[in-house]
């Protein structure tokens, strides 16, 4: 039983002024958009517009495209993922330790990225269409579910093969020698075994990737074509709707809520019902593979990860590419497109930077305070901040954009127009992650080092600064990196609530890409992907600090 | 340097009252041990003390001052606990300088004064270590020296002990009480492990579900325990269920036990009636079935076990009771063997408490 025992000074005050924060900017945005999905036209009570919606025959094929775009990019992601993780975590190969490590990167790559990439090599002047083309065979169009299933995949295995590499790892060896002590064939013995493990980490993590396919922005609207989905839709009738009521972009947003409740509802019934029980045993050493099957081994997670890593490599090469209007003149190199961009249009650079370090500080502090609350000073309020900060997790990013310009754009805040919409937008969307990351160190450092930090004569607050942050620097870090990645990557919110000159690198991306200007698209792909690796090396080889162990 | 005065304190914890209005006083200098079975109070005890804990009724003084709402960082207080709680990512060092730094204490008297804490507990050599880096042992004298250093007016001590390994734990026993005697500090040790307690303390407070259960020297809880509980907690005991039959007012008390008279010592308000009788077992002493003596009862030998420097009797004797009899091992009696008749002789000073 938790009971309302609270000490105001400091913790009680410090535990209010976050609350209040978030339910302003977190809770309030999303009650905005729940009460304009259910008002009429003259802002009486109504369901007109999920009425609409549901009689709407291409808002029908949108929901249906999103969920069987989403079924399908899981079952492949389970499908690349699972094997993957399997012979990287029983398996000894050449190249092993560099492969397994790669996709770990794959996840930072902006999906803006991704598809733009995709787009330079598979698009319609794209360097293997035009290879193609040269011969006379014309390539089936990229453009569509071709396009999308197979960047999204190449994005999204990611989350399956380090979820069930995790379990396999922590995974008990010895319950497979029994298995075997007791005469079952090897295989059999493997699946019997295996499976249990596996299969609560594949549903768990197959969930996610399916909600993030359905959320899924940057890639749906370069690759996505004429197919409709939900998230491209409820973006285009917010653009549409822009001055006008906005019923049915509340409504839509409402349903893609509901859409990623369902889901979670899921997750969390996986989790109680089946969750790794499984006792911390040592896992079985990988074993050695003859030489076919170890090339076969590395060719296929090879090809894999090589493909993943791609676009990497792609953006570059374009971005240093001549171009000639829409055309990327492919082998002919030339410092046009960058020159172009950091002479004449640098701003998006400096914007993305700005406000990527402005969430950065704002995001680092909030989620060290606020997990500092919710684990050492338990009480019913910090348990409420814990619920509502797992919020923006339901809400993709169209939709959180959606919700901030609505409830910020008029009243007595006004923040739409302002940096600080783009700030607040980035702050809130990665929130959670950060949060997350810091909670799990502050779990493993023991209440007493603080009453010992007391006893010698120095104050709770005091204590906190002196004993406690240093204690967690390498996570303070590690969230503060992590929280830079992902912000200055981000374009699903920020370009739903972005106004001339607030644009910034990913904008700028895909608002060229749309001109066709593929050139000067990747001049700014090269410098996000810059500002993004950078602080990677920074911190691998600079400050050693493991990046990447706690998910 | 203080005294401490605790003033019927009450704590309750969501309606389960942990401290039932205790009192007790801790003279100045003294090693005073809070001794209990798991769950007793003692932690919450020392918490109220140190002011993690806030009383919901009673007072706290140290000396004379009036503690009792005094934020635990001005208390002035050492502290040591059972998990170490060094402060992970400072050195040795460090960690003994944290306390002086939070005084003022800067410079050359700073590091003078951490280099001679550290060496006391032997460590001058490890002072850059980070407390990974050290044992389980070097860790508490780290602990040790970090509270110490700050010259406290009170040192508390959360079983300090029970994360080491048996022979470190006898090894510490002696360090930390040569460097409480050399700093002359009021010291308050929790511990459940009873022959610790008796080992160490100036005084021991014995709690039994959240209050006092006796209190007293070493001695005399060993040799003069009030009641079952304390008999039973501190060494062992053989406790019987007799009938008090008179009792004059020189200290003088007879009872009745399997059907025979015996001289025995009251202990604090006992009456006529139920009683019991707390015996040791190398209180007892054993000799031939006949003839009978005072005092004596007759028993049957069920096992004898040979223990070293004293073998141990299990006797049977009437009424299904059974006594447990310690000799030193070259005793008169030693030619006993299992299955013989024997007398059990209960001598007049073993105690006979209220039931
Ligand atoms: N913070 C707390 N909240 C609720 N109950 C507590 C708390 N601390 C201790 N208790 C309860 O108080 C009783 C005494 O605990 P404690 O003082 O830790 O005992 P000891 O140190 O003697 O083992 C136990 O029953 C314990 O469950
Ligand atoms: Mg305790």
């Amino acid at each position: 039983m938790m009971r309302l025992d609270i000490r105001w000074w400091p913790w009680g005050v410090l535990t209010l002024l976050s609350l209040v924060l978030v339910m302003f900017f977190v809770f309030y945005p999303l009650g905005v958009l729940f009460a304009n999905s259910v008002r009429g036209e003259g802002g009486e009570w109504s369901l007109a517009s999920f009425a609409q919606l549901a009689s709407d025959e291409d808002y029908r094929a949108a929901f249906r495209n999103s969920l069987v775009l989403g079924a399908t990019v899981t079952a492949l992601s389970i499908g690349v993922g699972v094997p993957f993780a399997y012979m990287v975590a029983r398996y000894d190969f050449p190249l092993k330790n560099l492969v397994a490590i790669l996709p770990i990167l794959t996840i930072v790559i902006p999906e803006i990225i991704v598809g733009q990439s995709w787009l330079l090599v598979f698009g319609n002047n794209g360097l293997v269409t035009n290879a193609f083309a040269a011969l006379g065979i014309e390539l089936p169009s990229f453009y569509g579910w071709t396009g999308m299933i197979f960047s999204m995949t190449l994005v999204y295995y990611t989350y399956i093969y380090l979820g069930v590499l995790a379990a396999l790892r922590g995974f008990d060896g010895q319950l497979e020698e029994a298995g075997l002590s007791l005469g079952t064939p090897p295989l059999t013995t493997r699946l019997r075994v295996l499976v249990p493990v596996v299969l609560p980490a594949v549903l768990v993590n197959a969930l996610v990737v399916f909600t993030l396919v359905v959320g899924n922005f940057a890639i749906s609207m370069l690759l996505g074509s004429r197919v409709p989905l939900l998230s491209v839709m409820t973006y285009n009738t917010f653009v549409s709707e822009m001055g006008g009521s906005p019923m049915l972009q509340s409504a839509m947003s409402m349903i893609s809520i509901a859409i990623v409740a369902v889901v979670l509802f899921l997750q969390k019934r996986v989790i109680e019902r089946k969750m790794y029980t499984m006792t911390q045993g040592r896992a079985p050493a990988a074993e050695r593979v003859g030489s076919w099957q170890a090339m076969a081994f590395t060719g296929a997670v090879g090809i894999v990860v090589v493909l993943s890593m791609l676009p990497l490599l792609v953006v570059f090469l374009a971005a240093f590419t001549e171009t000639s209007g829409p055309v990327m003149k492919w082998g002919q190199w030339s410092i046009g497109s960058l020159a172009r961009v950091l002479g004449n249009s640098p701003e998006p650079i400096w914007n993305s930077l700005k406000f990527a370090s402005m969430a950065t500080v704002i995001g680092v502090i909030f989620a060290v305070l606020s997990s500092y609350l919710i684990i050492k000073k338990k009480n019913l309020l910090t348990q409420w901040l814990d619920y509502l900060l797992v919020l923006p997790l339901t809400i993709s990013g169209t939709v959180l954009g959606i919700a901030l310009i609505q409830s910020f754009n008029a009243g007595w805040i006004v923040l739409a127009g302002t940096s600080a919409i783009m700030v607040l937008c980035y702050t809130v969307r990665r929130l959670p992650f950060a949060v997350r990351n810091a909670s799990s160190t502050l779990f493993n450092i023991p209440d007493s080092i603080e009453e010992a930090s007391i006893s010698l004569g120095v104050s709770p607050l005091m204590t906190l600064f002196k004993v406690v942050l240093p204690a967690m620097r390498a996570s303070i870090a590690s969230a503060a990196i992590l929280m830079w990645l992902t912000t200055v990557s981000e374009l699903s919110a920020s370009i739903v609530v972005y106004t001339g000159g607030l644009e910034t690198m990913p904008i700028a991306i895909f608002r060229q890409v749309d001109g066709g200007r593929l050139g000067l698209a990747s001049a700014y792909g090269a410098a996000l992907v810059t500002v993004i690796l950078l602080p990677i090396v920074v911190a691998v080889k600079v400050f050693r600090i493991q990046l990447f162990s706690s998910r | 340097m203080a005294s401490i005065t605790l003033d019927k304190l009450v704590k309750q914890f969501a309606g389960q009252t942990v401290l039932q209005s205790l009192s007790l006083h801790v003279p100045d200098g003294a090693f005073f041990t809070l001794l209990g079975p798991s769950g007793c109070g003692k932690t919450t005890l020392l918490r109220c003390i140190a002011g993690f804990h806030e009383p919901d009724a009673g007072r706290i003084l140290f000396d004379r001052d009036d503690v009792t709402t005094t934020p635990a960082h001005r208390r002035d207080i050492g502290m040591v606990f059972q998990d170490y709680a060094l402060f992970p990512d400072k050195s040795a060092f460090d960690n003994v300088a944290y306390g002086l730094r939070a005084r003022g204490v800067r410079g050359d008297e700073m590091r003078r004064r951490v280099g001679d804490a550290l060496d006391k507990v032997g460590l001058h050599a490890l002072a850059s270590r980070l407390p990974a880096q050290m044992s389980g042992g070097q860790r508490q004298r780290v602990a040790l020296a970090r509270a110490l250093v700050i010259r406290p007016r009170v040192l508390l001590m959360d079983e300090p002990l029970s994360n080491l390994d048996a022979k470190m734990r006898l090894q510490m026993r002696d360090v930390i009480l040569d460097l409480v005697r050399e700093a002359n500090i009021t010291t308050v040790f929790v511990t459940h492990d009873q022959e610790e307690a008796l080992a160490m303390s100036d005084q021991i407070a014995l709690m039994e579900r959240g209050a006092v259960a006796q209190l007293g020297s070493p001695e005399a809880l060993y040799a003069t325990p009030d009641n079952a509980y304390v008999a039973d907690f501190i060494g062992s005991a053989n406790v019987l269920p007799v009938t008090v039959t008179s009792v004059d007012a020189g200290g003088r008390l007879r009872y009745r036990f399997a059907g025979c008279e015996f001289d025995g010592t009251p202990g604090d308000g006992v009456d006529r009636g139920e009683a019991r009788l707390i015996a040791r077992p190398e209180e007892l002493s054993l000799t031939a079935a006949s003839p009978s003596v005072a005092n004596g009862i007759e028993g049957k030998v069920l096992r004898r076990q040979y223990l070293g420097a004293k073998t141990a009797y299990r006797i049977a004797i009437a009424d299904a009771a059974e006594l447990r009899v310690e000799l030193p091992s070259g005793h008169a009696a030693g030619g006993i063997q299992t299955g013989a008749q024997v007398q059990v002789l209960i001598p007049e000073r073993s105690r006979v408490v209220a039931a």
